[in-house]
């Protein structure tokens, strides 16, 4: 089960948290901090996929943004979850056209609506980008009219 | 589309507002800046133009990524998920997870909610169900839960696979909910066909196996039925998951999957899917060896792959094997992988060499290790080639001596923390304990580590441990070098009766040539020790006295050498009984060296008599009077105090003297008793070495002698 899902900058600023457990601010503060700064400090000859917390942890870097997925220890298969981030920033991309870190955040609600298309309670539900984009174009439809 | 005023569009602040002066506002008017925002945020959300409260919510999330609190914002969102305007009631249901928690008050208003919005158009629907499996708890779950089974039969598919998503989480907080609407899904995802429900319900399935595992078999069959047909990878890896699930409950289930696992193995190029399959046979079908090689040669393939993070994989799948014949089989591929690994994937696999090392590749395992260690790594490579040496009392160990000789001193000169300084220092003294022989090898061993520090230009680097000495109160820093010197002097001190006299010799010039000593300030006094020892040993050997002046003279430029170097006067303790020998004092402190100390007698340490004024019948009841009687008694001793002291002083030393005579009695016959156990060190070591795994037993005494010593008795 995914407990999270970041999307976290260089310089450490949050863009995008989903988190499937409550956990209180401060937590959440805490624990993005040194997540960033553990992803910070690998370089690209080491695999994407480490230990922090209690949870398993699979990142990726896409140009200044980190993408973090934290879950259980029990949990395998890292490589379906590397490739699901793939697949979210696929999905984005196609969505906002060339996305970058502004996009998310200045819509932040539209991110957080395709991400909980394709993952609800901790399960990824859906990884066909048509059918991911398909009530957000609706939306969108429907406000232009 | 929300049609704002204009005095609202020239006062109110949009999203981008907030993110434009969020970005340009210094660190130390952040906090200015964030107040402020949470002020018109409130103002903003009780507006009534929800156009206000719109753009308020969006603000709200930034502010939450940011790191602020927004849970006072709890009544007003679920307020807002209420309302009529579609985009508004997403935007509160997209914040609802940042302010409810399974504990707030404010679901409890939540369900009415839910329940008119699951009227509505399959998009509100939707998104109503995506919350209510973010926030659901037991009450909302339960009061939910029909509307939600009446939503699986829905015509639209993402209805379908959401309300199946969020069924999986209400299974899971009230698993009382699963008897008789599980079978009501099973049937449903008979007969479905789109595959995001079909994952959704494999899923499911996944969910009411953590918390009912009995009840696999409703869905065995479906799970078999998508893995014979299914050809997307994301449901076939979660097909492969639940599968090892149910093989563990259901053995007979393997034996249906090896053909599909077969096909599956051969036919696909995803990663992912070929590790969820590797990873389930090398669990699960050791048995099917055509399977399993198949298996194996992918694995092979994943070790040596340019990408690490199949390398990583490769190596989490080994972990899975359980044995050390399975990973003999991939030892060349994990130690090639070895070379190009991170430093995470290299504890990795030292895990897996800790785990499954053995006599075969005991050899191999060191050598390679010690030769590619690298800076990062070492602490942790030296930590497990320790771990291996010493693990089941050094069960992979089957020649001691070149242990000891040949690895041994490279493990000494890749130390470079105080922990594996310790742990090295507990193995030396654990092997030269449990095999006698090889303390013969003392000086060569002390030899050859020290040789290579006093090459290199000691000093204290690096963290020290500090020790304050209990008697002395000295306090003094070691380093990791440091705990290694006083490890072998201590050795060296402990076999001295077990070297020659040319062995010896070398050992004190060794000694005086050295450099080190200006770095080990801490040891001056086992070095001073370790000299004594030596020196008394040599008398005994060199009894026509021809090498002893020589040896005095050396000894004496090493105490020339000590005093110059320690910055505090210190004096040694043996010092003045070396330089200022008198034939009495050397032939007590001879005999004191000569004979080993006697282990202490185990059956003695069984029976402990009580003191003989002790009377255990006697009753421990409190009686009132007899306390004031003891205390009247008391007083009266009190007043006479002095002269009492005096006498009592007096009978004290008497029964002192007694009980020493007594003890003095008691110790010689002892030691007669014991020197039969004690004759048992070999004075020539024998070339075959054998370790004494027997830990209750200490070196040198055997069960028989004990049972013998019994049967004198």
């Amino acid at each position: 089960m995914i407990n999270f899902i970041l999307m976290v900058n260089k310089q450490g600023q949050t863009r995008l948290a989903q988190y499937f457990q409550f956990l209180s601010v401060k937590e959440r503060m805490t624990l993005e901090g040194e997540l960033i700064r553990k992803c910070l400090s690998r370089n690209e000859t080491q695999c994407s996929f480490l230990e922090h917390r209690g949870y398993k942890i699979i990142y990726r870097r896409y140009a200044s943004l980190y993408f973090i997925i934290g879950m259980d220890l029990e949990e395998e298969n890292e490589m379906a979850y590397l490739e699901f981030i793939h697949n979210l920033v696929e999905t984005l991309d196609k969505y906002f056209e060339n996305v970058c870190e502004l996009d998310i955040m200045f819509n932040i609600e539209k991110a957080h609506y395709i991400l909980e298309e394709m993952v609800m309670n901790g399960q990824i539900v859906e990884t066909n980008k048509t059918q991911i984009l398909a009530p957000i174009h609706v939306l969108d439809k429907a406000k232009d009219e | 589309m929300f049609h704002l005023s204009q005095m609202d569009q020239i006062f109110l602040k949009s999203l981008a507002d907030v993110v434009r002066t969020s970005r340009t506002t210094s660190q130390y008017d952040k906090l200015t800046f964030t107040t402020q925002t949470i002020a018109d945020i409130k103002n903003e959300i009780s507006s009534r133009q929800e156009s206000v409260r719109y753009q308020a919510l969006l603000k709200l999330f930034f502010l939450a990524m940011e790191g602020n609190n927004i849970r006072w914002a709890e009544f007003q969102i679920i307020n807002l998920m209420g309302s009529a305007d579609f985009q508004l009631k997403l935007g509160a249901q997209l914040a609802a997870h940042l302010v409810i928690d399974n504990q707030s008050q404010g679901l409890i208003m939540v369900t009415n909610v839910f329940q008119k919005e699951f009227k509505n158009g399959h998009i509100e629907c939707s998104t109503t169900l995506s919350c209510l499996g973010t926030i659901a708890n037991k009450d909302l779950s339960d009061s939910l839960l029909t509307h939600v089974l009446k939503l699986t039969t829905n015509t639209k598919p993402l209805i379908r696979k959401k309300a199946i998503a969020v069924l999986s989480k209400i299974f899971t907080i009230n698993p009382l909910n699963i008897p008789g609407n599980l079978e009501m899904v099973i049937q449903q995802l008979q007969k479905e066909t789109n595959i995001s429900v079909l994952a959704c319900g494999i899923s499911l399935f996944c969910s009411v196996m953590k918390v009912a595992p009995k009840l696999y078999p409703l869905f065995l069959s479906i799970v078999y039925d998508q893995i014979s047909k299914q050809k997307s990878n994301w449901l076939l890896i979660k097909l492969v998951r639940i599968s090892n699930k149910l093989i563990a409950l259901e053995p007979r289930f393997q034996g249906k999957l090896i053909e599909h696992y077969s096909r599956l193995l051969n036919q696909t190029n995803s990663k992912s899917l070929q590790y969820e399959l590797i990873y389930s046979i090398m669990k699960y079908f050791k048995n099917h060896s055509q399977l399993y090689e198949s298996a194996g040669d992918i694995l092979k393939q994943f070790l040596n792959h340019q990408d690490p993070n199949l390398r990583c994989l490769g190596l989490e799948c080994l972990t899975h094997i359980s044995t050390s014949a399975g990973l003999m089989e991939f030892q060349e591929q994990i130690l090639e992988s070895f070379k190009k690994s991170d430093y995470f994937s290299k504890l990795q696999i030292l895990q897996l060499f800790k785990d499954f090392t053995n006599q075969q590749n005991f050899q191999t395992v060191i050598e390679f290790f010690l030769k590619y260690s690298d800076l990062e790594s070492n602490h942790k490579i030296i930590e497990s080639l320790i771990h291996i040496i010493t693990k089941d009392k050094f069960i992979n160990v089957d020649d001691p001596e070149k242990l000891l000789l040949m690895y041994i001193p490279i493990i000494a000169q890749k130390i470079d923390t105080i922990d594996n300084a310790m742990r090295f220092k507990e193995m030396l003294f654990e092997l030269l304990t449990r095999v006698p022989g090889l303390k013969v090898y003392s000086d060569q061993l002390c030899n050859q580590i020290l040789q290579t520090y006093a090459t290199q230009s000691d000093t204290l680097q690096g963290p020290t441990l500090n020790i304050v000495q209990r008697h002395t109160q000295l306090k003094y820093s070691l380093n990791h070098r440091e705990i290694i010197f006083k490890s072998l002097i201590m050795i060296v001190g402990e076999s001295v009766k077990l070297l020659k006299l040319e062995a010896l010799i070398n050992i004190i010039k060794f000694l005086e040539q050295l450099n080190i000593l200006n770095c080990y300030e801490s040891s001056l006094s086992d070095i001073d020790s370790l000299l004594f020892k030596i020196y008394i040993q040599i008398i005994k050997i060199d009894s026509q006295n021809e090498i002893i002046p020589q040896i005095e003279q050396l000894i004496k430029n090493i105490y020339n050498k000590l005093h110059n170097i320690s910055i505090v006067k210190i004096s040694f303790f043996y010092e003045s009984l070396i330089n200022n020998k008198q034939k009495d004092q050397l032939d007590q402190l001879f005999t004191l060296y000569e004979e080993d100390l006697p282990p202490i007698n185990l059956e003695a340490q069984k029976l402990i008599k009580p003191p003989e004024s002790l009377n255990i019948t006697q009753s421990f009841q409190i009686d009132i009077e007899e306390i004031e009687k003891i205390k009247n008694s008391n007083n009266e001793q009190i007043e006479q105090k002095p002269i009492v002291q005096q006498i009592v002083q007096v009978e004290q030393n008497q029964n002192d003297q007694e009980d020493q005579n007594i003890q003095i009695q008691k110790q010689d016959e002892n030691e007669e008793e014991l020197k039969v156990l004690n004759n048992k060190v070999d004075s020539i070591p024998k070339k075959v070495f054998t370790i004494n795994r027997d830990e209750e037993l200490p070196p040198g005494v055997n069960q028989n002698d004990i049972n013998q010593s019994k049967e004198d008795e």
